[in-house]
């Protein structure tokens, strides 16, 4: 059997043993637990097209959750449109709030442009909270949106058992992940990684490198969007300190960093790693250590970034690359 | 009408001004050294030419048309390319991932195949290693592949800075040779170094720069016995 057999052999058990999960946890908790690291994984992919590849720390990315929650869900509270439509038009209107964003802050390096990003987020929450009405917009400033729980079904993106979040936010995981792939192997990916590294070398060769950093944040923004709705229909309520607060954009960079930036997998290993760790640590130590989990997620992003720099996605890719070659070999023999 | 024209270019870096009134022609088919010490404004000047930094007065013209409020990536499409100082590679890319973003101006893209195999013919070694990754190449072997990068995007100029920049002398000879080869070919040169015995020697003519300011010009044979170069650069 070639590498590439064993490969796809992998794939398609990592998507059965997928689809399968929730005939076997049967437990809310845990597939709720399941849900969000997916919905997390979801979004530090996203994410990570720009803070990845274009190798920039956006730290407010929970912006285009909100635009994305808010969009699809006053939409359908006020006019009745399907949160389905809705999901796109509030990834649009995020893409182009990641444009506008984005033109004056690329412009910073390092630090300051992780400065800025979180201070337009935190300006666009404090300013949600503060408004009840934005035109014709009912934003019920810090109260928050509740959707009721009419009209369950498909197409109103609205279930009474947890299984079907699941098998959403699975499939938006999965198409995110192959974007991000064919990104990484097209010239934008290239364009992307060039500027980031080596933004002089990049303009000198004709690399439009704004351009790129543009064009990623846009699609960025919008996916990161298309999760703001998930988020809204998955929970019914949203609140500006539930869909765009500061520690939504910091857990993305969390996970992002300790999977490891600029990889495909790093992203889901960083979710599958601190996700049930954050979980777990709430559930058990919750009520006697509110915070632990904070402080966790400190103590492991330290560790990785002394001994793993580059991420988790290091290691285990080699020693998954190891595995292909002991397998592969064994088997031709 | 000269191939590159600079006309009195004053460049500032905020209020410092470090570039003054600076003019120099390069013509097509040249190869020209600029040569001068650590900050007499060499890099500066290829920036600016590339529309990296721009100038405050004057004017640059590359085949008669204006350029100097260009964007970088437009001087590109009309065939100025600069080698930057340093290599800069990009360092987790391969050698062949390196040599193709070389190729992503819409002048280059068509032919960037053929162009890989010019790149490969000149130099050999890239192509055995073109899967390494950049960051584990030596120091002369990442100036090849910025080089061979520059070629990627098919230079009608190519400006090298300082391409013998922290190379044992017998890499440099290697550099300066796979240069006189990339002239040979038809490509104009446009070179900025401090190894001047080297570049003077490659070149046809030079210009000498010092605090901003060109204080000597001519053929390149001629300044190798001009009694200030000699003393102020040779060392003799």
């Amino acid at each position: 059997m070639t590498r590439e057999r064993i490969q796809i052999f992998f794939l398609i058990a990592a998507a059965g043993g997928a689809l399968g999960l929730p005939l076997v946890i049967t437990s809310p908790t845990y597939l709720h637990i399941l849900i969000l690291l997916f919905f997390y994984a979801y979004l530090t992919t996203s994410w990570n097209l720009v803070g990845g590849f274009a190798g920039v720390l956006p730290l407010g990315h929970s912006t285009f959750v909100g635009i994305g929650a808010y969009t699809s869900t006053i939409l359908s509270l006020q006019y009745g449109i399907s949160p389905w439509i809705g999901m796109i038009i509030g990834g649009v209107l995020a893409a182009i709030a990641g444009v506008v964003i984005g033109m004056p802050t690329f412009k910073m390096r390092g630090a300051y442009f992780a400065l800025a990003t979180i201070a337009f987020a935190e300006g666009f929450r404090v300013m949600v909270e503060n408004i009840d009405y934005l035109g014709p917009f009912f934003l019920n400033g810090p109260r928050g949106l509740q959707i009721p729980p009419l009209n369950v079904g498909l197409a109103n993106f609205m279930f009474t058992g947890k299984s079907p979040y699941y098998y959403i936010i699975l499939v938006m995981l999965a198409a995110v992940l192959i974007l991000t792939y064919a990104i990484s192997r097209s010239k934008l990916g290239y364009q992307l990684v060039a500027g980031g590294e080596e933004p002089e070398a990049a303009a000198a060769l004709g690399i439009n490198v704004a351009r790129a950093k543009l064009i990623a944040m846009a699609m960025s923004s919008f996916l990161t969007a298309l999760a703001g709705t998930f988020y809204a229909r998955f929970t019914l309520f949203i609140h500006p300190k539930s869909a765009m607060s500061l520690d939504l954009s910091f857990e993305i960079a969390f996970i992002a960093l300790i999977g490891g930036r600029g990889s495909i997998a790093g992203p889901v290993l960083g979710a599958l790693l601190l996700r049930p760790v954050g979980d777990f640590s709430r559930i058990y130590f919750g009520d006697k250590l509110p915070g632990l989990h904070l402080i966790i997620f400190g103590v492991v992003l330290i560790l990785v970034m002394i001994y793993q720099p580059r991420g988790l996605q290091e290691p285990l890719t080699r020693a998954y690359h190891r595995l292909l070659d002991r397998l592969s070999g064994k088997i031709e023999k | 009408m000269p191939f590159l024209e600079v006309k009195e270019i004053d460049v500032y870096y905020g209020d410092m001004q470090v570039i003054f009134g600076l003019s120099l022609n390069v013509e097509e088919g040249e190869v020209v050294s600029i040569i001068g010490g650590n900050g007499a404004g060499k890099s500066t000047l290829l920036r600016t030419i590339s529309g990296l930094m721009s100038s405050k007065r004057g004017e640059i013209l590359f085949e008669g048309a204006p350029i100097s409020r260009s964007e970088p990536a437009d001087i590109v499409e009309r065939g100025i390319i600069q080698v930057p100082e340093g290599r800069r590679l990009f360092t987790l890319m391969s050698i062949k991932d390196n040599l193709a973003v070389g190729a992503y101006s819409r002048r280059a893209e068509a032919d960037a195949e053929k162009t890989l195999k010019e790149v490969y013919a000149l130099m050999p070694r890239l192509q055995e290693r073109e899967n390494q990754v950049a960051i584990t190449l030596s120091g002369g072997e990442q100036q090849m592949v910025a080089i061979g990068r520059g070629i990627m995007a098919k230079p009608k100029l190519l400006m090298l800075d300082e391409p013998s920049l922290g190379l044992a002398p017998i890499l440099i000879k290697d550099i300066f040779e796979t240069v006189r080869k990339i002239a040979d070919q038809g490509t104009t040169v446009l070179l900025v170094e401090q190894d001047v015995m080297h570049s003077l020697r490659l070149s046809d003519r030079g210009y000498v720069l010092e605090h901003g300011r060109i204080v000597m010009e001519g053929p390149a044979k001629q300044l190798l016995e001009d009694p200030h170069v000699k003393t102020a650069y040779l060392g003799l």
